[in-house]
């Protein structure tokens, strides 16, 4: 069975600067994967190449078997690619349920299915209590959650999560750690980039660890924590590896 | 939830029809003319104010150029009517479509631009198309056109002895513009409209058409504006470049929106029933004495209520915010 | 069209771009300083040139000489101003652009009328000064000499401006503020002190050029309204909030102006100005020297 998505041979320049070179991962359906790295280490460049954010210098992005390359974002979004950003980006002017109503409108043309879709979908993030409140008024752990629940509403295939754990108190993680899980149990498959490792590895089923905007090492958790050249691209010995 | 939300959206309908109702019994005892020249006035800046908004204030777009419209749809109705007899209602149809394609043309290397880029390019574009009018003889170029009255009629959408039909229609106008808003606020329209405005990027991530959104808004508002356009021309029966098309009229189309509260379903009528008949007391008990003491209270008070009441007017109605809500 | 036409009329171009520029550059240091586009600024012209013209009027006092004297009353007044409305506007939690736009507006109604009402609106003007009437010629081309007399002013504010902004402490917590309000009140920085200077800056730098303005034009109570637009074409053309951009911005507007009068009717002028506007802004949409 082929991959859900699948990155061959990715390179991203910005100027004289490689942000990704030579980037070929794949991500089996129903999987989990952790895409961390070090700052800088090209995490987000791949990350908006997949969304469609922009397209690759070369190199080609496949999607449920579809060359999705140069496909812009809003129908990578239509073909089942979901996702949320790192900042924060809600609709502030708009309620919890608007904003999740905007997701909803991808697949229910009808408003009164978009509508209920998305209320089901809140019921499922557990922002049900808050679906009437302006998404400027949420608490940074709840606008991540909308992130998250805004993206499910489209209904994706692929959902990608740009650090949405980080930087939130450990009980807050849990919830969100769990949220994750019942994501994937719902027949999602997740691509989830974080920059701090100890939050994800106990999460992921693979992880795939760049560094210098290559593939450094992927595996399993276990195994990659554990790689010295994991190690070194954390502690920033980055000499003995760039040799 | 979702009972609140219909309860409220067939409110807003209720509230619509009664005050349109009360509006329609008003000139049956109102026979003053210059109190119903107000109330047309007031109609017609509510209508137009209503179609800004739908580009500007639902769909985050800025427009400081809609007067553009404005003079495109008086002057194809006036000119069409005055060089080969079109009647009215057929020039308020053309004038509205090539409006709205003019406006679709314009947008698609302007909604290119950002924020201040956008609106000052939809300044400079009113504002190229004013001079050209204004240079254009066979236009009336500065001078203007004056539309020969040929009697009243209903077709010809002339009335010299009463200014009822003109306020009836102006009435069905902010009506019209009203319930287009009401309508396309809960439809996929009004939904990508407001995403794109508060933040394109996640809109497209979640699969919105930005471009083809603000193309839509464009589209719109320009239409209802060109229809008020021609309105007036046959309201006023003298059209001139500088009173339709000037730069003045673009921001004085968008100050109802914004001190009733844009981006707001009822902003831009409570924002005109309030200013439109102040502006028009003021010009003529105080302007009269000439000496610009109406505009010094005029100017007063947009700088009042927008630093009092950054969210408008309706922000007073705290349980009941039209669209932000 | 002779060879002397077109160089008389792009020479005098640039000289009226000059002064352009200067007109724009409060309008884009404002900009830079804290992202407000101030609607009234073609009103603020339209004080100084009356300022210029009642202190030759009851005074006697020639333009030129009268020129550092309006810009420090209008220093006063912009200052004035942000403190007493532009500070509020920018506090507004939602709309925060509209409120900026329109409260300007409103100011400039205000102000629109209260020159009416004190000034009445009769057209005046600075009917003789040293400068006004002459002109010089160099090399066989005739200049005016206020427009040149302004040209030079203006190339020596925005050299004034320039060192200004790069070697002076409040230069720098000017540029400072601009880069990050936050940070600059943790260093101690008053935000609020250093906006109201540059409102005062950049009011000062219309009062300069409508001092000379006021030689050469008319003054009544709407003659801002024309100059603000080309001051916001300017601004655009050269980049939100570059000063530099508003220099090179009104040197474009200026000689484009000159071209467009030398194959189109007077009457048409602008709309050189406003399609090259376009044209830059399609094809680089932060203008000339904007920065992504």
């Amino acid at each position: 069975m082929t991959a859900l998505l699948e990155t061959r041979g990715v390179w991203q320049r910005f100027g004289g600067l490689v942000a990704n070179s030579d980037v070929s991962i794949s991500v089996g359906r129903g999987e989990i994967v952790g895409l961390i790295g070090p700052n800088g280490a090209g995490k987000s460049t791949l990350f908006n190449l997949i969304a469609g954010v922009l397209p690759p210098t070369q190199g080609s992005i496949w999607f449920d078997g579809e060359d999705v390359t140069r496909m812009p974002a809003a129908e990578r979004c239509q073909r089942g690619v979901g996702r949320t950003f790192q900042v924060v980006k809600s609709f502030e002017t708009m309620t919890v349920v608007d904003n999740v109503i905007v997701g909803a409108l991808v697949r229910n043309t009808v408003m009164r299915e978009a509508r209920r879709k998305a209320h089901e979908v809140l019921e499922f993030t557990g922002l049900a209590a808050r679906a009437g409140v302006l998404a400027s008024d949420l608490v940074p752990a709840e606008k991540r959650r909308l992130e998250v629940a805004r993206a499910l509403a489209t209904e994706p295939k692929l959902l990608l999560l740009d650090e949405v754990l980080t930087g939130l108190t450990p009980t807050e993680a849990q919830t969100g750690v769990a949220l994750v899980r019942k994501v994937r149990d719902a027949g999602i498959t997740v691509l989830m980039v974080e920059h701090v490792m100890e939050i994800v590895m106990p999460l992921v089923d693979r992880a795939i660890v760049l560094d210098l905007g290559k593939v450094l090492v992927e595996g399993k958790p276990a195994d990659v924590v554990r790689d010295p050249k994991v190690i070194s691209a954390y502690l920033g010995d980055r000499h003995a590896q760039s040799a | 939830m979702d009972k609140d939300f219909s309860s409220r959206r067939r409110r807003d309908l209720i509230i619509a029809a009664v005050l349109a109702a009360i509006a329609a019994l008003v000139p049956l005892f109102v026979k003053d003319v210059y109190v119903q020249n107000i109330m047309i006035l007031t109609l017609m800046y509510a209508a137009l104010s209503q179609s800004w908004n739908i580009l500007s204030g639902y769909c985050g777009q800025i427009s400081l150029g809609h007067a553009l419209y404005f003079g495109l749809g008086a002057y194809t109705t006036a000119l069409l009517f005055m060089k080969f007899g079109v009647p009215p209602w057929f020039g308020m149809i053309a004038g509205g479509l090539i409006s709205a394609a003019i406006a679709m043309a314009l947008g698609y290397p302007c909604f290119r631009l950002g924020g201040h880029y956008f609106a000052i390019a939809t300044i400079v574009i009113a504002e190229i198309a004013l001079l050209l009018i204004q240079n254009w003889d066979w236009a009336g170029a500065a001078l203007g056109i004056d539309i020969p009255v040929r009697g009243d009629s209903w077709l010809k959408f002339q009335f010299t002895r009463s200014k009822l039909p003109y306020f009836y229609f102006a009435l069905v106008l902010a009506c019209v513009a009203w319930f287009v808003t009401w309508w396309l606020e809960d439809s996929k329209w009004g939904f990508w409209w407001r995403a794109v405005k508060d933040n394109p990027q996640a809109a497209e991530s979640l699969g919105v058409d930005v471009f083809n959104s603000k193309m839509g808004a464009a589209a719109v508002s320009a239409f209802l504006v060109a229809v008020g356009g021609s309105f007036y021309a046959q309201f006023v029966s003298y059209i001139d470049p500088e009173s339709v098309m000037g730069f003045q009229f673009s921001l004085l189309m968008a100050l109802p929106a914004v001190l009733g509260g844009i981006g707001t379903l009822w902003g831009p009528a409570l924002g005109a029933v309030i200013l439109i008949p102040l502006t028009e007391l003021t010009r003529s008990y105080i302007g009269g004495s000439g000496r610009g003491v109406d505009l010094i209270v005029y100017g007063s008070l947009i700088i009042l209520i927008s630093l009092a009441l950054p969210r408008g007017l309706v922000s007073l109605f705290s349980s009941r915010k039209g669209a932000a809500r | 069209m002779t060879t002397e036409t077109i160089i008389q009329s792009l020479a005098s171009g640039l000289l009226m771009g000059l002064l352009y520029g200067l007109i724009a550059v409060g309008l884009a240091l404002i900009f830079g300083l804290m992202d407000v586009v101030n609607f009234a600024h073609g009103e603020f012209l339209m004080i100084a040139m009356y300022a210029t013209f009642f202190l030759f009027a009851f005074f006697a006092i020639d333009p030129l000489l009268s020129a550092p004297l309006v810009a420090a009353a209008l220093f006063v007044f912009g200052a004035l101003i942000y403190l007493l409305i532009v500070r509020f506007a920018m506090r507004a939690k939602a709309n925060a652009g509209m409120v900026q736009i329109f409260a300007t507006f409103g100011l400039a109604i205000v102000m629109r009328g209260l020159a009416q009402l004190l000034f009445t609106p009769d057209y005046r003007s600075v009917t003789h000064s040293w400068l006004g009437g002459k002109t010089v010629s160099i090399a066989g081309i005739f200049l005016p000499e206020p427009q040149l007399v302004g040209a030079l002013v203006s190339i020596a504010a925005f050299a004034g401006l320039y060192f200004f902004i790069n070697r002076t402490d409040f230069g720098r917590a000017l540029e400072a503020t601009r880069e990050d309000p936050g940070a600059v009140a943790l260093v101690g920085i008053d935000k609020n002190r250093v906006f109201a200077l540059g409102w005062g800056l950049g009011a000062a730098l219309v009062g300069l050029s409508g001092a000379i303005m006021a030689v050469f034009f008319y003054i009544y109570p709407d003659v801002g309204a024309s100059f603000a637009l080309i001051a916001y074409v300017t601004v655009a053309l050269g980049g939100f909030g570059s000063v530099f951009g508003a220099f090179a911005g009104g040197i474009v507007v200026g000689l484009v102006e000159a071209t467009t009068a030398l194959v189109l009717p007077p009457s048409l002028k602008s709309v050189g100005i406003y399609a090259v506007y376009l044209l830059v802004v399609f094809i680089r949409p932060r203008g000339l020297f904007g920065s992504m």
